[in-house]
């Protein structure tokens, strides 16, 4: 474990270095592949001087938390209880089902226009758009967690008296927790996918609008220090998540590992 | 509705009156599940019904459960029409079917939650259960960290925690190694003489029917009936290797063939 640890951060660590080599020998261009050290650079501009206009980086990184926590939140509060819903009542699952499978299948950024039409051009739409992209990947995987249950848990309780409210309570959705959480994973993913988009309209904060600005500057160093913070931010909060679901549900820690 | 010329009689626990089954699924034209099966159990009597995978023993038992409606004929417990899962029928599974959420002292007091035992009294039935069948020490493990034996020994916990009448198993160790399933079979002939059940126990092994069983009843498939029956008259513990249990074993076999 340790050693191979060791030996990917060699591999990372000589990667930079011949990317570095490769700039300097003048094999690539700097303008098209900033050196790593024009990068370190970039980060030291981001963190002192900021860009643009004096933004400095935990600017644009708070900004863009905030607004996917804010759509992200939506997107799960509104899922779980719908997904439920759907989930344990056949005729609503038929029902929605083509609904679902075309709404989630609409490119969250296409429809950035419309938003703009409807919502202006403000905070709201952003945290909207985060909010759609999210909502189908958790609602589709609440639904499924709800539907797939282990048919010999059910009658397993059944020989045990188990009433309809307690049936759902304390088998359904217990049973489908472990999906409801890779559900939740793949939002975040989907959130994280979104925020650039979403940021490139009405705004010169956030990574996705540092992105955006840092491209009409044609400054590539600057872009990719964006998407490294956003992989960063991503990774992080990734791993929060799969943190609380072994706090939450100790007893899934297998599934979770084999299933990853 | 009971006969008063025969209110003397001891009546059966459980009584499988002319019982057939299709599932709607199947072909019209292929022999049915089960085929007019008529059947009497007594009270604490350990029957086990033997045969080849497709004989329908495992859809018989789940229409004594209650889990699956006979097309044709019913069953009765206690004289009553049975109408559904649960009531004083306790069911194990060939899948252990805990629920991997709950640890093995929850899993073993779930039926006694859904009765409104409180939960003090609840953990003590737990807890001396988990003791019955030899899990001291486990009982705030979750199922999967349990092993086969040890979660099968848990589903059994659980079955008998409201203490049921009757006890329904569908091959509970067929999923489990030899040396554990022979292990197994001695654990619940000790847990059943401390709680007197009638238990109904589906297996495809011969030799498991036999050390546990007072009647083997053996069925046949295509269309699915009852073949022969075999009482065991031999006194427990039985010996796997007594000759009269291996001439049993081949004439049970030559009936199978």
């Amino acid at each position: 474990m340790v050693t191979s640890r060791i030996i990917s951060g060699l591999c990372l660590i000589i990667l930079l270095l011949l990317w570095q080599f490769a700039v300097m020998s003048g094999f690539l261009k700097p303008f098209q592949f900033p050196p790593p050290s024009r990068i370190g650079e970039a980060i030291v501009e981001l963190a002192v001087s900021g860009f643009p206009n004096g933004e400095r980086i935990w600017t644009h990184v708070g900004i863009t938390l905030w607004r996917i926590i804010q759509g992200y939140v939506l997107a799960i509060g509104l899922a779980v209880p719908i997904g439920l819903l759907i989930g344990t009542i056949a005729v609503l699952d038929k029902l929605t089902l083509p609904i679902i499978t075309f709404l989630r299948s609409v490119a969250t950024l296409s429809l950035l226009p419309l938003v703009i039409i409807w919502f202006g051009t403000g905070e709201l739409t952003k945290v909207l758009l985060i909010a759609y992209g999210c909502f189908w990947a958790m609602l589709s995987n609440v639904i499924a967690g709800v539907k797939y249950v282990d048919p010999v848990m059910i009658r397993a309780a059944r020989t045990l008296d188990t009433r309809p409210l307690a049936m759902f309570v304390r088998v359904v959705i217990p049973a489908a927790l472990p999906r409801m959480f890779a559900g939740a994973r793949m939002a975040l993913g989907v959130g994280f996918m979104v925020i650039v988009g979403a940021e490139m309209i009405g705004t010169i904060q956030g990574l996705g609008a540092l992105i955006m600005e840092a491209r009409t500057f044609y400054r590539s160093d600057i872009t990719i220090v964006g998407m490294l913070f956003i992989g960063l931010l991503g990774f992080t909060i990734t791993s929060g998540l799969s943190w609380l679901e072994t706090i939450l549900l100790p007893w899934s820690k297998g599934l979770s590992e084999v299933r990853r | 509705m009971a006969d008063p010329a025969r209110s003397d009689v001891a009546p059966s626990k459980i009584e499988i009156c002319g019982v057939s089954k299709r599932y709607a699924t199947d072909d019209p034209d292929t022999p049915l599940v089960l085929d007019n099966i008529n059947l009497a159990i007594g009270d604490n009597e350990f029957v086990t019904l033997v045969g080849r995978s497709g004989c329908g023993k495992t859809t018989l038992l789940n229409i004594i459960g209650g889990l699956v409606e006979s097309t044709h004929g019913d069953v009765k417990v206690n004289g009553r029409t049975v109408s559904g899962p649960g009531q004083g029928k306790g069911m194990v599974f060939q899948q252990h079917a805990l629920f991997p959420w709950l640890t093995a002292l929850q899993n073993v007091g779930f039926g006694c939650r859904n009765k409104g035992v409180h939960k003090a009294e609840r953990d003590q039935i737990a807890h001396q259960l988990i003791e019955l069948v030899g899990l001291h020490g486990f009982e705030d493990k979750y199922p999967a960290e349990l092993s086969g034996g040890m979660q099968q020994r848990v589903a059994i916990a659980r079955a008998l925690a409201t203490d049921p009448e009757i006890l329904l198993m569908d091959e509970p160790f067929g999923a489990l190694d030899e040396l554990t399933r022979l292990e197994m079979q001695d654990e619940l002939l000790r847990v059943w003489s401390a709680h007197k059940k009638t238990v109904v126990f589906v297996t495809h092994s011969i030799s498991e029917a036999l050390v546990l069983s007072d009647r083997v009843i053996l069925l046949a498939a295509r269309p699915g009936r009852i073949r022969r029956e075999f009482p065991i008259p031999f006194p427990r513990p039985r010996k796997r290797t007594d000759p009269q249990m291996i001439a049993l074993y081949d004439d049970i076999w030559k009936s199978l063939a």
